[in-house]
């Protein structure tokens, strides 16, 4: 009986050939993320040097932090988190990437993402690198158990397979596939599994649809998402890996939870009515069409790459943003926001009336320019549950690039007309 | 994020509240609350949209039951700071929603998963829940089975949570990882 890609990197990560879904197991992550975030990381520092009396790491290379909140206000608490960040970090040698853009993009940037490895971070999104076939699993708290052993005990997860055919049709992306995903599951279809994207469709996908996806697993209840590995990410992993790597890839005989097909094609734009992602708030953009918006986000760790600005830039060419709205576009890092400053893309974003802002998660979760109480914002973000992004009396509708941007044309949530 | 005292091997008490499927963890205190960690403030609003009395009820040992899916949403502490002031000494679900269950296993809650409970028992009733077996006796004396917890995890909970286990077998090794 064959294994998953998730029963080989997790056996690879605890010395063991293979592991089986279902069991119960200590395993080594190679990478162990974080960002900095009061309450979290600063607690966790301290319980490190004084609770484990930890003052030497023996491999400072498997921890890196980034500070990517929290940038874009001075707060006399939140810059001595920072300092804090810094501090324990020249301590123990730690790589720390501050104000470069939002971790889990730079973690791809860097060569971090590597095939076939294992990552963890606090932060659940972190199951982006799935795109370049590695897996990223958000493990909260658990994150000092990792830090203080080098190791933490995890339910190997069993899998759920989807079969990739077909092309996006135009208007479509990586979030229409997810939430169409959601409301063919469920909001748990995937609860405690992971899930493994292949086929002709998977190899036709561009990477950043592929890490916008991926990071969006935990709305199925997945703990992660992957990739196949293919032509493509592998070209882009060997171009930023720091070392040789072999990655994986699941055995044609390897068991599975469940198994879908899923057309690109057939697939129409999606928007989430606010509160979260479960099914019954996943509708299609018709349904919702003429729905006021006043605000509108393009960017976060899901959808504020490249891939996703060029749709947004199509959208929005020669066209003015609504009376009344606000288009605010956060490219993912800084890499991202001087490609497509090289590409026009930005000018074309700026004629249309959108407001460019530096690569943060500050938007995402509402610490830059706050919802008011009564606004309805259209948007790329990650989350849309009440007070997410400022009130929580403001409504926080979910949608792709090309929907936000339409959208943000007409003042009210409409699809893609392209 | 603070740690709890172990639950006994049997936990005695009555069903305090039954939710449905998809239950979000945020309604508990509500989500204008969900950012407090003050422990009065939280019991005065603590299933106040439910059950005004809940707070005064609630005895130690108390369980709340959940359908499918229970703790879908995004696992703040607060709310369960509250029920954890409460009383609640268990939870017991269809199924858990797996952020939720990682964040609050690593407090120390049991969060147990037995099918068919949420239908089985009604608020009020008095049942023993023994967490290591994921066995639930009700009132008539039936008893329902589920998934047990793997050892790992009973070891958390009898720590008092990750933390208390990790210090338990790693607290001032002084040494390089």
């Amino acid at each position: 009986m064959g294994h998953t890609m998730v029963e080989k990197i997790l056996g690879r990560a605890s010395d063991r050939p293979a592991v089986r879904a279902g069991e119960n197991h200590a395993v080594r992550p190679a990478r162990m993320i974080a960002y900095d975030f009061p309450g979290y990381t600063d607690v966790m520092f301290r319980q490190m040097r004084e609770d484990f009396g930890i003052t030497r790491l023996q491999d400072p290379s498997r921890y890196v932090v980034f500070i990517d909140h929290m940038l874009t206000k001075r707060n006399d608490k939140e810059t001595e988190v920072h300092q804090v960040t810094r501090d324990w970090c020249e301590f123990y040698g730690i790589e720390l990437h501050e104000g470069r853009g939002i971790g889990h993009q730079l973690t791809a940037e860097l060569g971090l993402a590597i095939p076939g490895e294992f990552l963890v971070h606090f932060d659940g999104h972190i199951s982006g690198v799935g795109a370049f076939g590695a897996l990223g699993w958000g493990i909260r708290r658990d994150l000092i158990e990792a830090w203080v052993t080098g190791q933490l005990f995890v339910d190997i997860p069993a899998t759920t397979r989807f079969d990739l055919v077909g092309e996006f049709p135009p208007g479509v992306d990586s979030r229409d596939l997810v939430h169409t995903i959601i409301d063919m599951v469920g909001a748990d279809g995937c609860a405690h599994q992971v899930m493994e994207f292949g086929g002709p469709g998977a190899r036709a996908m561009a990477i950043d649809h592929r890490q916008g996806l991926c990071g969006m697993a935990m709305f199925t209840g997945a703990v992660s998402a992957l990739f196949e590995p293919d032509e493509m990410s592998l070209a882009y992993a060997h171009q930023v890996a720091r070392r040789d790597f072999d990655p994986v890839r699941p055995d044609a005989d390897a068991t599975y939870a469940a198994r879908y097909t899923i057309d690109l094609a057939t697939l129409t734009p999606r928007v989430v009515l606010p509160g979260s992602a479960r099914v019954a708030n996943t509708k299609t953009a018709q349904e919702l069409a003429g729905t006021p918006i006043t605000k509108a986000f393009i960017g976060s760790c899901a959808s504020g790459r490249i891939e996703d600005l060029r749709a947004a830039a199509l959208v929005l060419d020669g066209r003015t943003v609504a009376s009344g709205v606000e288009l605010n576009v956060v490219p993912t890092s800084q890499q991202v926001y001087e490609q497509a400053e090289q590409e026009g893309i930005l000018d074309v974003l700026r004629a249309a009336g959108a407001t460019i802002n530096v690569s943060s998660c500050d938007f995402c979760f509402g610490y830059q320019k706050p919802l008011q109480a009564g606004e309805n914002c259209i948007s790329t973000g990650v989350l849309n549950i009440s007070g997410r992004m400022g009130s929580p009396d403001a409504n926080i509708y979910m949608g792709s690039p090309y929907t936000v941007a339409a959208s943000a044309l007409a003042g009210t949530i409409q699809e893609s007309v392209q | 994020m603070s740690a709890y005292p172990p639950p006994p091997d049997v936990i005695e008490g009555k069903v305090a509240w039954i939710f449905g499927d998809d239950f979000d963890i945020d309604l508990v205190v509500g989500v204008s609350n969900i950012k407090s960690y003050d422990a009065d403030h939280l019991r005065s609003v603590c299933m106040t949209a439910y059950d005004p009395s809940f707070a005064d009820r609630v005895r130690p040992g108390d369980i709340i039951v959940g359908g499918r899916n229970f703790g879908y949403g995004h696992p703040h502490y607060p709310p369960m700071v509250a029920l954890r002031n409460a009383g609640i000494s268990a939870i017991v679900a269809e199924s858990f929603s797996p952020g939720f269950w990682r964040g609050e296993t690593f407090n120390g809650m049991p969060l147990i998963t037995i099918p068919g409970v949420a239908a089985a028992v009604t608020v009020d009733d008095a049942v023993a829940l023994d967490w290591r077996a994921a066995a639930l006796r009700l009132p008539d004396g039936t008893e329902l089975a589920g998934t047990p917890p793997n050892p790992r995890t009973v070891q958390v909970i009898e720590a008092g949570g990750s933390y208390e286990l990790l210090l338990a077998e790693h607290a001032r090794q002084g040494q390089a990882i």
